[in-house]
């Protein structure tokens, strides 16, 4: 799992920021890893209390927005081989396609669908790009305590040159650890979506948040993503984050 | 008022019958107007909302004609920044098997994107509608119904229904069930959601879409979006609106509305003709009544308008049983065409309501009220002319003035000057035939009273040899009463020579068919995905054909791939196939150009052959150059050849398969015609075929006589609406005939008292009315049948220049005619027997004191 800002927790270090953007950069450069590797289980609830459950494994090679991530559907039996490919750019938004084996073919997740529901979760497409904090612009808005911790509360809006689904969001970032603790996301005044991370845990050195708890504000319910098996700086082949590679794996 | 209770209400009391007849000749009139029109006007309705409701909140559309095209096309569309969503569709109608359930319209799309455009689910969260997103898209077995469908068929989400694929027959599971509104009530719920990467397997569509659903970003207008999108992907592809789906669906019906207007139109002035006969007997026979009130100060005035009065509520009564009646009609007409339609053209609808146009309405009330004042004009005139001293002698005073004869004659003689001007140099136009049309009707109508006077004089001496005493009262009562025999023989005439017109149209339709048929369709076996040969939902892999080729009793297989593209604003079929065989095997009748000089030439992808309809409507001749839109560009293609083929009755195009895989992407196929090697019998390859392919592929394989069968039944089809109409017009020619009998024997009570007081028998008076009728009969199917004649020319002028644009061979229905002369016959004798039993059963006192 990765997200625009999630790629910023995975790092961990105390320090003392200058200014908004200065803080991101910090989260950015400690969270920063040459790959990544975990399994995952995501649970969604939806409004009637139902919960379905998928596992996946998850596998990055590069950082900062310019990175490759498969994400393999592993379980249920139904879904198994599903696989997403992003490709993520500095200065743009992402490219994504998703694999269907049972239809031996992919289908490119279209820009104007990044805004859509990641296949019935609180996810959107949009929130599993990992994007370089240049491409947005930041402002410190407080400085607060969010469970027991203090936290700078940034604002970051994208730049004109990138599109998004969000107009800002608002970032938590643990002062102590430099990672994001929290982020709300608008559409001008509304809240579209609420992502907390829990359970933090040094990864070969990098605080990684073990539990990332979705919440989309149009829908009754939330996804929870639990990460297991996690590790950095793997040795993973370039061919592997390919179209070809998703085929040849099916 | 008073004078309308006092002269009105009293003879309407006496005369129901009559009255209601003369209502019923205004209602028909007006019910096949409003049936085909309301019909009409309901299953362009029903595809408008069906389309709206499945294209959602889309702006603007791409397609290729009906041919689909390239998936690649999906992300130029979607790059282009002036759209903000842009989404594949795939539709297909697919079997269920389930008795009385019909078929299901798929709509397959991609469910990543496709929300933003179409509400699935109006009320809650997509959890609700799909059990699990990514199980329905990793699933190519998922389906998601409407819930309507879903209660109909005791289904529930998990459940299985089996569909018709090109795989054969194919389970599916339900996934998702949609709650009703919005989408979910297209095609009165008969609607089922898939997955379009899904759909292109199950539906052999390859990898293409049939088109594309854009919404633009807020502040883009429909024409700078549209613009902007065919900068973006060349001119070979439509972009346009959804309603303009409906603009093409209209063309299809135009050919329905034409052919009812005219029809509606000649059944009306039938009734003219009834409406006319009653006032002119009303009037003489208040002759008295009217010269008491005009002796009591009565103005002329008042009297004209009292009648038109009369006319003005007749129309009224019969303008509004006839709109009534009418949309009750239209809902099994609707049901007609629509399924028409879906079997010739392969398009799904579902008329799911009766839409009665205001404008329809009005119009049918309008043209049933003009009809009857129209008819009531002339009566009303005399009426107001009646002189009060000669009003109150008894006696009959119908005759024909020498000068009135000669003015109609005059009349005659001018609308047939200007039907022949418009005949021979009025151009190529529908005013050109419409006015022809009209005028040969109205010299026709001018001349009958002359004819049936010298008809009746030749008539009588026969009439006289057959029954002495009655031939001869029949003759004469004819003679006497020359405006009401004339009036109903109008009627008639113009019912039969309306009989004679379609049905020589029907006859030259079938004949040209066949023609077509012998040197077109002569393949042993065809084998599509459907038993209907229009069905083009489903399609084949290329390679099918190639497995066939391999049968050691197969000598030949042309792989036929057809399409619609749009051509001058309306949908023509593109035919694709192997030209070299097809100018082998098939050898169709040439209307210009060289055979094999045509056929090399659109073998070598250099040019296209046109069907002549094609060429007729859209005006173009041997060398013009054609531009076809294809996804690759526009086409610019010399015409090679023009044949007579009917494969579309818009119009085909003929060009190679390699050509329209080069600019169509596209090498999927509709049919393959097959060959059979000498010696095998065609039911031994079809079975041989079947054992084969038949386990693997949805496949239907039909011999040469059944896909005749199928032609002919879609032919029949056709003529269905046109036999009703035929059958209404006579309908209205019948009641003219009682109508005017009635009148005859009421007319002349006193007479038929006074045959039966001096010894008269029973038996000879009815005899009389019977003969009477076989009179009006005999002149109106001579007149009819020469009028027939000519109505037949300009139907065939109508159909050539204004509908189809096919070359309809002239050949006199003569068959039809033998067999309307004993039937208008019969119908003639039928339409007397109440009268005749009416005058023998009159009281004798009665009859003497009447007057």
């Amino acid at each position: 799992m990765s997200r625009a800002w999630l790629g910023l927790i995975l790092s961990a270090a105390t320090g003392f920021a200058q200014d908004a953007r200065q803080i991101m950069q910090q989260a950015q450069d400690r969270a920063k890893s040459a790959s990544q590797r975990y399994e995952g289980t995501l649970q969604v609830l939806d409004g009637k209390s139902k919960i379905t459950e998928k596992r996946w494994t998850y596998q990055r090679t590069g950082a900062a927005g310019d990175s490759k991530a498969v994400l393999r559907f592993t379980a249920p039996a139904e879904v198994k081989g599903v696989a997403l490919l992003v490709v993520n750019h500095p200065d743009r938004a992402s490219d994504q396609w998703m694999w269907t084996p049972s239809l031996q073919r992919e289908r490119r997740i279209a820009f104007q669908d990044r805004s859509t529901r990641f296949f019935g979760t609180d996810f959107s497409f949009e929130d599993l790009e990992e994007r370089d904090v240049s491409q947005f612009d930041y402002q410190l808005a407080d400085e607060e305590q969010l469970g027991g911790a203090a936290v700078w509360k940034v604002i970051s809006r994208p730049k004109k040159t990138k599109s998004s689904q969000y107009s800002h969001a608002h970032l938590w970032v643990d002062k102590q650890r430099f990672v994001i603790v929290k982020i709300e996301s608008f559409k001008d005044a509304r809240l579209i979506r609420r992502i907390v991370y829990r359970d933090f845990r040094q990864v070969q050195g990098i605080w990684t948040p073990f539990v990332v708890e979705v919440e989309d504000t149009n829908r009754k319910g939330r996804t929870m993503l639990k990460t297991d098996k996690l590790e950095y700086n793997l040795p993973l082949k370039e061919e592997n984050f390919t179209l070809q590679a998703l085929r040849r794996e099916s | 008022m008073m004078l309308f209770r006092l002269l009105t209400l009293p003879y309407v009391r006496k005369h129901k019958l009559r009255t209601a007849l003369t209502v019923a000749g205004v209602a028909l009139g007006v019910i096949i107007f409003v049936a085909m029109r309301t019909a009409n006007d309901s299953v362009l309705y029903g595809f408008q909302k069906t389309v709206d409701r499945i294209t959602g909140k889309a702006q603007l559309q791409i397609t290729s004609g009906d041919g689909g095209f390239p998936e690649e096309i999906l992300e130029r569309a979607q790059a282009v920044p002036e759209v903000e969503v842009a989404v594949p569709v795939i539709e297909a109608n697919a079997g269920t098997g389930k008795q009385g359930q019909g078929n299901l319209f798929i709509l397959a799309v991609d469910m990543t994107g496709d929300r933003s455009l179409r509400d699935y689910d109006l009320e809650s969260g997509e959890e609700a509608v799909i059990d699990d997103p990514l199980v329905f898209l990793a699933q190519p077995d998922s389906i998601m119904i409407t819930r309507e469908y879903a209660a109909q068929n005791g289904i529930t989400s998990g459940s299985k229904i089996a569909l018709e694929t090109m795989q054969g027959r194919k389970q599916f599971t339900v996934r998702g069930i949609m709650k009703p509104g919005g989408l979910a009530g297209a095609f009165g719920g008969n609607l089922a959601i898939m997955d379009i990467y899904a759909a292109q397997n199950v539906f052999g569509r390859g990898r293409t879409f049939d088109r594309i659903d854009l919404s633009l970003k807020p502040g883009v207008s429909i024409d700078q979006g549209r613009a902007a999108v065919e900068r973006a992907l060349g001119n070979g592809l439509d972009v346009e609106t959804p309603a303009s789906r409906g603009k093409q669906f209209e063309s299809i019906t135009k050919i329905f509305s034409i052919g009812a207007t005219l029809n509606s139109l000649f059944a009306l002035l039938i009734g003219l003709f009834i409406i006319y006969n009653t006032f002119a007997v009303a009037v003489a026979q208040r002759r008295p009544e009217i010269g008491v009130l005009r002796s009591l100060g009565a103005t002329r005035r008042q009297v004209r308008g009292l009648l038109l009065i009369e006319s003005v509520v007749l129309g009224i009564a019969g303008s509004a049983i006839g709109i009534v009646l009418g949309l009750a009609m239209a809902r099994g007409m609707a049901r007609y065409i629509g399924t028409y339609i879906s079997d010739l053209y392969g398009l799904a609808q579902h008329t799911e309501e009766i839409t009665a146009d205001p404008f329809t309405l009005s119009m049918a009330f309008a043209a049933g009220l003009v009809t009857s004042v129209i008819a009531a004009c002339i009566p009303a005139q005399k009426a107001a002319q009646v002189d009060p001293v000669s009003a109150l002698r008894k006696g009959s005073h119908e005759s024909f003035q020498e000068s009135e004869s000669r003015k109609r004659i005059l009349g005659a003689f001018t609308f047939a000057s200007i039907a022949l001007i418009f005949w021979f140099w009025g151009g190529k136009s529908g005013f050109r035939l419409l006015t022809g049309y009209l005028s040969v009707v109205a010299a026709a109508v001018l001349l009958t009273p002359a004819f049936v006077r010298l008809l009746v004089r030749w008539m009588r001496p026969v009439l006289r040899l057959i029954l002495p005493v009655e031939g001869a009262l029949a003759a004469d009562s004819l003679m006497q009463a020359p405006k009401r025999t004339s009036a109903t023989v109008a009627a008639l005439m113009l019912s039969i020579s309306l009989v004679i017109g379609l049905g020589g149209v029907a006859n030259a339709s079938y004949a040209s068919i066949t023609d077509w048929m012998n040197a077109a369709i002569n393949p042993d076996l065809f084998v599509g995905p459907s038993e209907q040969i229009s069905e083009r939902s489903f399609r084949f892999s290329a390679s099918l054909g190639d497995e066939m080729r391999a049968m050691d009793f197969v000598e030949e297989v042309q792989s036929v791939r057809t399409t619609r593209v749009r051509f001058d604003s309306t949908l023509v079929m593109v035919v694709a196939t192997d030209m070299e065989s097809l100018s082998r095997r098939a050898h169709p009748k040439v209307i210009a150009g060289d055979a094999r000089a045509m056929f090399r030439d659109a073998a070598a992808g250099k040019a296209v052959i046109l069907a002549d309809n094609l060429a007729m409507m859209h005006n173009l001749k041997l060398g013009d150059t054609v531009e076809i839109p294809s996804p690759a560009g526009i086409l610019k293609l010399p015409v090679a050849g023009i044949i007579l083929d009917y494969s579309d009755q818009q119009g085909a195009l003929l060009m190679d398969r390699t050509l329209y895989i080069r600019n169509w992407g596209d090498d999927t196929v509709n049919v393959f015609r097959v060959y059979l090697k000498h010696g095998v019998a065609p039911e031994a390859g079809k079975r041989g075929i079947l054992e084969k392919l038949g386990d693997r592929s949805r496949l239907f394989v039909m011999t040469n006589a059944q896909v005749r069968a199928y032609i002919t039944k879609v032919i029949d089809q056709w003529f269905g609406l046109t036999y009703m109409q035929i059958f209404v017009a006579v309908l209205v020619a019948v009641l003219g005939i009682v109508n005017s009998l009635t009148v005859s024997i009421t007319d002349r009570r006193r007479e038929l008292g006074v045959l039966q007081a001096v010894g008269g028998l029973r038996r000879q008076v009815r005899q009389a009315i019977w003969m009477e009728a076989a009179g009006i009969g005999a002149v109106s199917i001579l007149l009819g049948l020469a009028l027939g004649a000519i109505i037949l020319a300009y139907y065939l002028g109508v159909i050539r220049d204004e509908v189809a644009g096919i070359r309809l061979e002239y050949t006199y229905p003569f068959g039809i005619a033998a067999l309307m002369i004993p039937f208008m016959m019969a119908v003639a004798w039928a339409s007397a027997l109440g009268p005749g039993e009416s005058a023998v059963r009159a009281s004798l006192v009665e009859a003497l004191e009447y007057e």
